[in-house]
């Protein structure tokens, strides 16, 4: 499970100028909330390092390639990324994980290299090649990252891959095997038996509900297969290719040109999405896993797209409740109770909506409680408003945090991704802070009472059926599965 | 793989940080590594403190590495390290239960703590106006922890909770403990860092005083701050929170000896949580920071690191044994391990890999590595260690760790040419010396069907126990 198009909620920007804006310096009343005590004794600047962000330089190739490039100059260092805008979404239902295969064997072989002598290549000059469909995604990523010196090397290699690749059937018989085995051990792995049994109830027939290849799909698929979507969808006027390094677009762009100007465009078929189900009843879906000595919960809805207006607004609701340590959740099932090692909530969103979730790993006997308090913590910030200084710190935390990514030149590069993607105005980094201090109190019950929607919630529990159930029981109806995924009454 | 770092709130296992595995190689005509320029300097109270001027973005990070770690436990408080780290976020004189990183997020920063066998740190990055709240909260704590029984038994549950999330509820997690447990006879790492739940149980607040006076003093802990601040004034701040906390008694560190082995050791597990066979190797070998450290690090490169690795080549690609296998030369303060670990493929016998693997190893022994193979494993680390600098947090941490485990932070510098000294000899010399099978532990991991699900461990060893 990766991210691609599903960003998750990262706030960024970036450096150009610095400024110091001063918010309203009021005295801090020392607050105490469940699970922390708040003397207010340290000295906290109550200003805000206010930082705009810097903006690539955006090229469009006669081809429709377009290329968004960011100097960052600290490091000799560079990387490419490629972004396809066809991804797992649209695989077909008989061939769950065609756009991930198609991605993982690009460097499998190509008309100029070998599969040995792209590895070679690439560790040769210390670098780092990838590609990857995540499932939930509308789009695939290349990846090629390295020092700058050996820019033209990486170009070389990625664009060979995205262009040429073969997709031989040795190859792809191998990697079959390979992938058979990660689908058998992925099933022990308590994390992902409870985001399967997640995304399958959320989402029912909607494509985002996979979260795996099957054995089906990946004894079906062929390497003629693999070429229909390859040259369907790897095209220019499908793709962004985003650069960020130590280097400048002059420099940079004749480079570009010389790897993939001579890409050829082609028509893309649009691909529509089916219509998302809407939620029955809540529900409590058991996984049983004999001998757990965690239940691992994850409860949630379907949250938006990354257009609706209402993204900003969820973000600050969704700090306030389980966005990080110093949230709702994480106080008062982990610092007040000792359920747990941690207790978040996030959500993510596409071009359709993601899930908004909250999820924890609680030892078994506690699994009743921990559910209890989650979905006390869900009622609450549905009725009550959030008290001023609550709401006031996750806002300023949110603004205050985009100096760090400063740090982190990729983030900001795929912030401006997300600009390009969803075809953002101009300056929508610039007025995000403004956008998360007009999030009021009213705004955060209107949100909380929108998405974290009690009547349909599902919930997911895998753990020791035996041990747990009777517990859950009583918070409502409840499903059982068996670690294959199967219902246990048949149905 | 192995290495684990207990990190408070998100897990962090150290496999390879870039500091790990690193090393580098350069010619007039590479990309050099920037270098980066510390100020040492030590307070009236023993407090070392390191300085990094960093003006590329408007941060600051700080680290406070103390010299204790899971080493310094003893037999009945396994895991109290650990613990005790989660107590320093409960409270101190001016700073309530949970109030350290409420303010650290709620005003733009990240921070966590984690625990190594080798020592424990403490780190925050902040918006640089912040300079003085993580001044404050860092010294606050080191001056004057408050500790109830409450929080003690609080973080008790969570730690517990972290244990079954990452060891007792995850196929494999048993193994990656037994592994050292095995492979080490002498105490100090021969336990695990999270420790085991009845010593968690056992640990009480005379414990958790005792630890704080012993180990938690100035002059037993490292300062490290990089960012966007004035080193004169940053250095005036530092000595105006931390200048008056009293020194304590050198605090005690055990000599570790690792006593010759005389014969492999091995152990099946059988993991009612796991589906497919793992194999998990280890070999005695030298402490970190030394040369041939450094050479095993190269050669684990080249046996597990990328595509064109060895092991992935031939075990994985070629053979189709192997789903996955990697190496890594663990750099301990004391005696270290040398780490294969893979998972055969379906239908595979494990014997059958670890037949193959051990045929790899014998071939270094036998043939050596080539030169070309030696500047692919330099030119990997050497990019790794330019991305570590990327993050000024990286650099504070990086900078108390090389204090406190080998008392170099120019190491920060340094460790460049430490792996470019490294030659094809070196590589097959130590592998020669240490990758042999007296000095090896194995530990094979079988699923089994749930029926028995309490994990049985079966030692089945030619050479099993001491001697």
């Amino acid at each position: 499970m990766g991210n691609s198009k599903f960003i998750l909620v990262l706030i960024l920007l970036f450096v150009g100028a610095v400024d110091l804006l001063s918010v309203r310096a009021q005295v801090d009343k020392p607050a105490s909330m469940k699970g922390a005590d708040i003397k207010g004794r340290a000295p906290v600047n109550r200003e805000i390092l206010r930082v705009s962000l810097p903006r690539p330089t955006r090229i469009q190739l006669s081809n429709g390639l377009k290329v968004l490039i960011l100097e960052n100059h600290k490091l000799p260092t560079i990387a490419f990324s490629l972004m396809i805008k066809t991804g797992a979404l649209s695989d077909p239902p008989d061939l769950v994980g065609l756009a991930g295969f198609v991605a993982e064997m690009l460097q499998e072989g190509t008309v100029y290299r070998t599969s040995e002598q792209i590895a070679g290549e690439v560790d040769g000059i210390g670098a780092s090649l990838s590609a990857g469909a995540s499932f939930g995604a509308s789009t695939s990523r290349v990846g090629a990252s390295g020092l700058v010196d050996d820019s033209e090397v990486l170009l070389d290699l990625m664009s060979d891959i995205v262009r040429n690749p073969t997709f031989p059937a040795d190859e792809l018989n191998k990697f079959k095997q390979r992938e058979m085995a990660d689908i058998q051990r992925q099933r022990s792995d308590p994390s992902f038996l409870a985001r399967e049994r997640f995304y399958n109830v959320l989402y029912g027939d909607f494509p985002a509900a996979r979260v795996s290849s099957t054995l089906g799909s990946v004894e079906k698929v062929t390497s003629e297969k693999l070429k229909d979507f390859h040259s369907t969808y790897y095209r220019p006027n499908n793709a962004i290719l985003g650069v960020v390094g130590d280097i400048t677009p002059n420099n940079l762009m004749p480079l570009i040109k010389k790897y993939f100007g001579a890409w050829e465009q082609a028509q893309i078929p649009s691909d529509e999405l089916p219509q998302l189900m809407k939620l029955g009843k809540s529900t409590i879906h058991l996984v049983d896993r004999p001998g757990s000595v965690q239940t691992n919960l994850i409860a949630g809805n379907h949250s938006l797209t990354r257009k609706n207006p209402d993204f900003i607004p969820l973000n600050v609701m969704n700090r306030i409740l389980g966005g990080g340590p110093a949230s709702r959740l994480f106080l008062n099932l982990r610092e007040d109770k000792g359920y747990t090692y941690g207790a978040y909530s996030r959500f993510r969103s596409g071009i359709y909506p993601g899930p908004w979730s909250a999820a924890t790993q609680v030892r078994t006997e506690v699994s009743e409680p921990s559910l209890r308090e989650m979905l006390r913590e869900f009622q609450r910030i549905r009725e009550e408003l959030v008290p001023e200084k609550e709401l006031d710190d996750a806002r300023r935390a949110m603004v205050a945090s985009f100096a760090l990514s400063l740090e982190q030149p990729s983030t900001v590069l795929g912030n401006w991704l997300i600009v390009e993607y969803y075809r953002f105005p101009e300056d929508y980094w610039d007025r995000y802070p403004e956008h998360v201090a007009g999030v009021d109190d009213k705004v955060v019950q209107d949100i909380a009472n929108k998405y974290v929607d009690l009547d349909h919630m599902q919930i997911v529990a895998v753990g020791d059926e035996l041990k747990i159930k009777k517990g859950l029981d009583k918070l409502g109806k409840v499903i059982t599965y068996g670690s294959d995924g199967r219902r246990k009454d048949g149905q | 793989m192995k290495r684990q770092t207990r990190g408070r709130f998100y897990g962090v296992f150290l496999v390879s940080a870039f500091w790990a595995a690193t090393g580098i190689v350069y010619s007039a005509a590479e990309v050099r590594v920037p270098k980066t320029a510390f100020h040492d300097v030590r307070l009236e109270n023993g407090l070392r403190v390191l300085l990094v001027e960093d003006h590329s973005a408007p941060v600051v990070s700080m680290a406070v590495t103390y010299n204790v770690g899971s080493r310094n436990e003893r037999p009945g408080r396994t895991g109290f390290a650990h613990l005790f780290e989660h107590m320093m976020f409960k409270g101190s004189e001016n700073v309530g239960t949970g109030e350290h990183f409420v303010l650290i997020f709620n005003n733009g920063g990240s921070m966590n703590g984690t625990t190594s066998e080798d020592r424990t740190n403490y780190f925050e990055t902040l918006p640089a106006n912040q300079l003085d709240l993580v001044l404050f909260l860092e010294a606050d704590r080191m001056r004057s922890l408050v500790l109830s029984k409450e929080n003690l038994n609080n973080q008790r549950n969570a730690v517990q909770e972290e244990r079954r999330l990452r060891i007792d509820n995850q196929p494999y997690g048993k193994s990656i403990l037994e592994i050292d447990n095995l492979a080490y006879d002498n105490f100090a790492y021969k336990h695990s860092v999270i420790g085991s739940m009845e010593d968690l149980d056992a640990a009480g607040l005379d414990d958790v005083r005792e630890f704080f006076r012993v180990y938690y003093a100035p002059n037993n802990a490292v300062v490290s701050l990089v960012g966007d601040f004035d080193r004169a004034k940053c250095l005036e701040k530092v000595k105006k929170y931390f200048g008056n906390i009293p020194s304590q008694p050198a605090a005690p560190q055990p000599k570790i000896i690792e006593p010759e082995h005389y014969g492999e050791r091995r152990t099946t597990i059988f993991d009612p949580l796991a589906r497919l066979p793992q194999i998990l190797i280890a070999y005695h070998i030298p402490r970190g920071n030394t040369a041939e450290s450094y050479a095993l690090s190269v050669l684990d490169s080249v046996l597990g690191s990328g595509r064109s690795s060895r092991f992935y080549q031939r075990l994985v690609k070629e053979k189709q044994l192997a789903r996955n296998a990697v190496a890594q030369a663990d750099r301990r303060r004391g005696p270290s391990l040398f780490y294969v670990m893979a998972y055969p493929q379906p239908g595979i016998p494990v014997e059958k890999l670890e037949k193959a693997i051990l045929e790899e190893l014998e071939e270094v022994q036998r043939n050596g590595i080539s030169e070309q193979e030696l500047e692919k494993a330099q030119a990997q680390i050497r990019r790794q260690i330019i991305l570590g600098l990327q993050s000024s947090l990286a650099t504070a941490r990086r900078l108390g760790e090389y204090v406190v485990k080998f008392n170099d932070p120019n190491l920060i510098n340094t460790l460049f040419d430490k792996y470019a000294a490294v030659t094809k000899d070196d590589v097959q010399q130590a592998a020669h010396q240490y990758l042999i099978e007296k000095n090896r532990t194995v530990v094979i991991t079988q699923p089994v069907q749930k029926s028995g699900l309490s994990g049985s461990s079966k030692p089945k060893g030619r050479g099993h126990g001491k001697q």
